[in-house]
């Protein structure tokens, strides 16, 4: 499996979270914490961020989401972070108690 | 949210990218899961192609059932484990590392599909209530259990005619037909020029006209309107003295046909 397909994968479920409400851009950010994302964004992208916020005048999750995407994401932030934060969702819409 | 239609798009983007294989799949959701959860039409679609293929695997299982119809009616729990064993295998990790549901599962085996563990409660409850036979009475011991007795004599003190009957009159309401009986018709033909008190229809806020409503406003005309009241008394005795009159005629006409009825 190359690093693309995974990036992809994890783009992809990241995104479907949000569609379907799985999971909100807090959530995703409860997870990808500013730590997690200054740590791992590369300049440009923290500088988008900061841009966008600066331009609205408010930094919230969603915004930071229009920005860095879920592609994004998948690409620079680590996959155990994310995966976190879906398997927190999942245990939050009940799969996991349901088995356990 | 919709779960299963992230599960089903997370799934089918991990066998588009071959991130997960059909194989992944069965091992969760076997063939005894599959028994039990998929609707028959998609097992007769199932049969249908395994019939017709020259090999049966994994691969032609899923493509036949189809990703989103296993996330629709296989138990998500499953679909999530397979998520799960994809994700461990992407990161490295241990199934067991990443997801507290896969912890939690029987430590017989890794990917072993959690089908049976209601049926210990199960057992173990009505063992119970199985010792009570110790009453071996020839008979049938009928009011023995109170509560049951008195459930019975409750249902029977009750008396039959409490339920509404409301439904049948609804059922020959006779809306716009005007195959009601002649009587009836008649005494209508007033009420049947109603536009005049549209007014008070209006102020009671409905414009929806049910047959229930329709009844109500006419019958409110018909009190209201004092012009109405004039000209119905007078179409009331007109009929009067024509039905004497039919009646009078008609029994002359039987008295002329009176030996050949009788």
């Amino acid at each position: 499996m190359s690093s693309d397909q995974r990036q992809a994968w994890f783009a992809r479920v990241l995104e479907s979270g949000l569609e379907n409400q799985i999971f909100n851009p807090t959530d995703v950010l409860a997870h990808a914490t500013p730590d997690v994302l200054a740590n791992h964004l590369p300049p440009e992208l923290l500088s988008r961020v900061l841009s966008a916020s600066l331009a609205s005048g408010s930094m919230t999750p969603e915004r930071v989401l229009e920005t860095v995407t879920p592609v994004l994401m998948a690409q620079h932030l680590p996959h155990d972070v994310l995966w976190a934060c879906i398997a927190a969702a999942v245990a939050r819409a009940g799969i996991n108690s349901v088995v356990s | 949210m919709n779960v299963k239609a992230f599960f089903g798009d997370a799934l089918a983007s991990a066998l588009e990218l071959g991130l997960g294989a059909p194989d992944d799949i069965l091992r969760q959701v076997t063939a005894d899961v599959l028994a039990h959860d998929l609707p028959r039409p998609l097992w007769a679609r199932l049969l249908t192609a395994c019939l017709g293929a020259p090999r049966v695997d994994a691969q032609l299982v899923v493509e036949t059932i189809g990703v989103p119809n296993l996330c629709e009616h296989v138990p998500p729990q499953l679909i999530w484990a397979v998520l799960a064993e994809i994700a461990a295998r992407q990161l490295g990790k241990a199934a067991e590392e990443i997801v507290p549901l896969v912890a939690a599962k029987p430590a017989s085996g890794p990917v072993r599909v959690p089908l049976a563990p209601p049926p210990p409660e199960t057992i173990a409850a009505p063992a119970p209530a199985a010792k009570p036979p110790a009453p071996a009475g020839p008979s049938i011991p009928a009011p023995s259990d109170k509560p049951l007795a008195d459930l019975i004599s409750e249902l029977e003190a009750q008396d039959p005619p409490a339920r509404g009957r409301a439904p049948t009159s609804q059922r020959f309401r006779q809306g716009n037909t005007g195959i009601g009986r002649p009587g009836a018709a008649q005494s209508r033909r007033p009420q049947a020029q109603a536009s005049a008190p549209i007014a008070s229809v209006v102020a009671r806020g409905s414009s929806r006209r049910s047959g229930t409503e329709v009844s109500e406003a006419e019958t409110e005309t018909a009190v209201e309107s004092a012009d109405w009241r004039g000209k119905e008394i007078a179409v009331d005795d007109s009929q009067l003295v024509d039905w004497q009159a039919d009646t009078q005629a008609t029994d002359d006409d039987f008295s002329d046909l009176g030996g050949r009825k009788r």
